[in-house]
């Protein structure tokens, strides 16, 4: 299954304007999306929720997984968006 | 970082924050009941609210199960005296941009303090009878045992 590993950009880590950002871009990009914390705890990137129970932190290594046909282009989008400072106004 | 000197939930919740039989208009004015909570719990200075109110039209602090958090800018923060929460609950409900609001968790942090208070508050509402029991309580005991870190969780078995 195709993965990326990604550093957290964000400033202030991934909660609550940032996951939601995030979250959000998750829910758009056609197929399934799991991201998984440096902890090893695995959810649903679409869930704010599961999202914010990650806990994560500025400069933590998260993995993003996908299937299916636009795995490879959603991946690389939603990475894109954890390497950008979200939080910056 | 810090996870292990991070205050617990319930421990950041006084429990004259805990308000649980409120009404708002609108969201703009449950927003700043929120931030008033907050000011009277000595956490922010008065500055705050507005941070709030300006993170709110930026991004929707809904996150679902009938609850949003509200809280300020990252360049409100300097607003913020204390680590606090407060937990309004609004019975007849509030228009959220189409989403319906029942509970109202306002925070105020410095740091990154707040990413494992979010986080221990995700792990509340993803679970659906904690999440129906919080926007159904009517006494701070209920919501303090809601809040409470549950050791059995970490038990799967």
């Amino acid at each position: 299954m195709p993965e990326r590993t990604v550093t957290v950009a964000s400033s202030v880590g991934l909660h609550a304007r940032p996951a939601s950002l995030f979250s959000q871009a998750a829910a758009t990009v056609g197929v399934p999306v799991t991201l998984t914390s440096a902890a090893g705890k695995t959810v649903n990137a679409a869930s704010i929720l599961g999202v914010l129970s990650l806990g994560i932190g500025h400069g933590e290594v998260v993995t993003l997984k996908a299937d299916g046909d636009e795995a490879e282009t959603a991946l690389d989008s939603l990475a894109e968006l954890l390497n950008t400072d979200l939080d910056k106004e | 970082m810090t996870e292990e000197t991070t205050p617990g939930l319930s421990a950041l919740l006084a429990e004259s924050s805990i308000r649980l039989d409120l009404t708002a208009i609108d969201q703009e004015d449950a927003i700043r009941q929120t931030g008033a909570a907050l000011l009277e719990a000595g956490a922010i200075d008065a500055s705050y609210i507005d941070a709030m109110l300006e993170r709110e039209r930026s991004v929707s602090t809904f996150v679902g199960e009938g609850v949003a958090i509200p809280h300020g800018t990252l360049a409100g923060k300097d607003s913020v005296k204390n680590d606090a929460l407060v937990v309004l609950r609004f019975p007849d409900g509030v228009d959220w941009d189409g989403n319906d609001v029942r509970v109202c968790v306002g925070i105020a942090a410095r740091g990154n303090g707040h990413i494992a208070l979010l986080s221990q508050l995700a792990i509340v509402l993803l679970d659906p009878d904690k999440a129906a029991a919080l926007r159904a309580a009517t006494t701070s005991t209920e919501v303090y045992e809601l809040l409470k870190p549950d050791p059995e969780d970490v038990d799967g078995a």
